[in-house]
């Protein structure tokens, strides 16, 4: 089914929570809403749902306004941070009951109603559970009984509010993958909500990005991820280095050092250049201008990845570089040295796209 | 077995099991049991047939049945409206819910006498509310239900309320959005989960409307068969100075609530095995 949010405005109170928000989504997409906490994608989930009103503006699905339409009858899935499961019904009569609750005359038979609940719980590998309480299963389990719950009465959209939220780390990545897979086995139109830009960028098909009530950028996650629209999404979908300096000629420039930033022509007084830590590249030797000296403050190596620690001798500011365990090897550096430091790959914002 | 019992001794971290459960036990034995076991005692100085003849002596039965008949039914009235007013009381925002809430409490505070001589007046026959009534509500077991009702309210509302406060909205939301109605929402998934609440609640006000005294003596008329309760069957006999026989018939009111609370707490432990199985 398809979405279409047109100027959709909430407030709670004073606090705008969303700011004119306009989105079409196709039908079977898979969508990230994603955003640090405050930033209304949780609003905007549950407002699609129906658990919210909205202030202003219309939400069509498959073209009909269902602004105004409860819940019940939005027909979605809905699946909730903490589960939310029925805990005095077994893992059986929860996943039963949006079939249960039909009016009789659309509801499926006690065998239809068995048949369906064990085929849902066999795709979420729980077949052997279904006269177990939620109390007796563990965090993954319970999340995967909500989720055949949701799916159960199948739903035209499926909205997840930060699914994955609660569990360990290794879980959550499996559940991802599950995920994924379970939406291109249903293709239900899917919106999942989180904070975590690894998570978003791993599954979704499309992420939407949102901070303080806005839409910051709509894209894939490699457009999000490489051609970052504003100094917030570039921030937010990673770590950064910042090197502040003065745009001339399509050079920013800071002391002696400078370094070509082709996409900014004009001039600016102030601008500010960011470098993901894997775009920098570690030199031994001063070869041009380009490069800043640093000393080599930490190092961690962690796994496959060596991460280093720099502060620049020019002026008192911190970079971050990722080097992976053979550059390091063959650059043979210790903690302490002196090095110079090449952004191989710079954005440029000018602090107008800073202004909200 | 001795080695086991050791070990788990030694691995506990929380301090201080012995002492107190020790203390545990020693209060419980001078400030309940040895005063519940008197009733025993007193009593084995009767025969067997005396005994049975003073317990079933039709105007002790007569009070056993409006006893426990009028308690439970207060119970039941208790459950339902101490259910609503606990709903009400967390569930929406409106002026005065707090002095409404601070009017649960009441009953308790209230010397049962005096509640018992209110709501006397109020339920004669020319009393404020008597009066729209055909039919008695003063001395007769229809008062003693409504005294009753007074003294157990707050039980319920109690215990039910912080259990409606700690209830996930998101539970009600699932259940919307997996396309039930309020009604069913609240029958399947609100109401299971204040059962345990509201059985605990029903016991404690059965259990309180079951020794009340004060309050019921004046409503009730105490006609015998008709209007006499058990506890005041007690005092007449203690006012009588024939203690064995109303420690006999206190034996009764004990074993039964006994018996009964027993019942009560099965069927609790049944329904909160299911929410704390590990």
């Amino acid at each position: 089914m398809s979405i279409q949010i047109q100027h959709v405005t909430k407030s709670f109170g004073t606090f705008q929570a969303l700011k004119d928000i306009s989105i079409d989504i196709e039908s079977g997409e898979l969508i990230a809403l994603l955003g640090p906490s405050g930033s209304g994608k949780t609003t905007l989930l549950r407002i699609l749902a129906g658990l919210e009103g909205l202030d202003g503006g219309r939400i069509l699905f498959d073209g009909e306004d269902i602004t105004n339409v409860s819940p019940k009858e939005r027909k979605i899935g809905f699946v909730f941070q903490h589960y939310a499961l029925f805990r005095h019904m077994t893992v059986f009569d929860n996943v039963a009951y949006g079939l249960k609750v039909r009016p009789r005359k659309i509801r499926p038979s006690k065998e239809e109603i068995a048949k369906k609940v064990h085929e849902l719980l066999s795709l979420v590998k729980l077949e052997n559970f279904h006269d177990r309480y939620p109390s007796q299963l563990s965090g993954g389990q319970r999340q995967r009984v909500a989720l055949a719950r949701a799916l159960a009465v199948e739903p035209k959209v499926l909205l997840l509010d930060e699914p994955f939220g609660a569990l360990d780390a290794k879980v959550r990545k499996e559940l991802r993958r599950w995920l994924r897979k379970l939406h291109d086995e249903f293709n239900v139109t899917s919106i999942f909500v989180t904070h975590d830009q690894e998570e978003a960028l791993d599954v979704a098909n499309r992420i939407i990005v949102m901070n303080q009530g806005k839409i910051e950028q709509v894209g894939t996650p490699e457009e999000v991820y490489d051609n970052p629209k504003s100094p917030f999404v570039y921030d937010f979908l990673g770590n950064v280095n910042i090197f502040k300096g003065r745009l001339q000629n399509g050079k920013l420039k800071q002391g002696l050092f400078e370094i070509n930033a082709p996409h900014a022509l004009n001039s600016y007084e102030e601008a500010i250049g960011y470098v993901r830590p894997h775009d920098i590249q570690i030199e031994k030797e001063k070869v041009n201008n380009e490069t800043v000296a640093a000393k080599i403050m930490y190092i961690h190596v962690v796994g496959p990845t060596v991460q280093i620690e720099l502060k620049r001798q020019d002026v008192d500011e911190y970079l971050e570089a990722e080097l992976t365990k053979e550059q390091y090897k063959t650059l043979n550096i210790q903690k302490g040295d002196i090095v110079y430091v090449r952004p191989k790959q710079l954005k440029v914002f000018i602090p107008e796209d800073f202004s909200i | 077995m001795e080695l086991t019992l050791r070990k788990r001794k030694r691995n506990t971290i929380i301090p201080g099991f012995s002492l107190t459960l020790g203390y545990t036990m020693l209060y419980l034995s001078i400030i309940v049991i040895l005063p519940l076991s008197m009733v025993f005692f007193n009593t084995i100085s009767m025969s067997w047939s005396e005994y049975y003849e003073t317990i079933s002596h039709p105007r002790a039965v007569a009070s056993y049945k409006l006893s426990f008949g009028s308690a439970f039914i207060a119970g039941l009235i208790n459950v339902a409206f101490g259910t609503i007013i606990a709903w009400v009381l967390t569930r929406y925002e409106f002026p005065g819910r707090k002095i409404i809430d601070g009017l649960v409490d009441l009953p308790f505070a209230l010397p049962t006498a005096v509640a018992g001589i209110a709501l006397t007046t109020l339920y004669a026959p020319n009393g404020w509310i008597g009066q729209f009534f055909d039919f008695k509500i003063s001395y007769t077991p229809l008062g003693i239900i409504i005294a009753l009702t007074f003294i157990g309210l707050p039980f319920v509302v109690r215990t039910v309320q912080p259990v409606l406060q700690n209830l996930s909205k998101e539970v009600e939301e699932a259940s919307a959005s997996l396309g039930a109605n309020r009604y069913q929402t609240f029958v399947k998934v609100i109401l299971p989960e204040l059962y345990p609440a509201i059985i605990t609640g029903f016991s404690l006000a059965f259990a309180r409307a079951l020794g009340e005294y004060g309050s019921v003596v004046f409503i009730a008329g105490n006609m015998p068969m008709k209007t006499e309760i058990t506890p005041l069957i007690i005092m007449t006999k203690l006012e009588q100075y024939d203690y064995v026989g109303s420690t006999a018939i206190a034996s009764v009111m004990l074993i039964g609530s006994f018996v009964i609370l027993l019942i009560i707490n099965i069927i609790q432990w049944q329904t909160n095995r299911k929410f704390n199985q590990q």
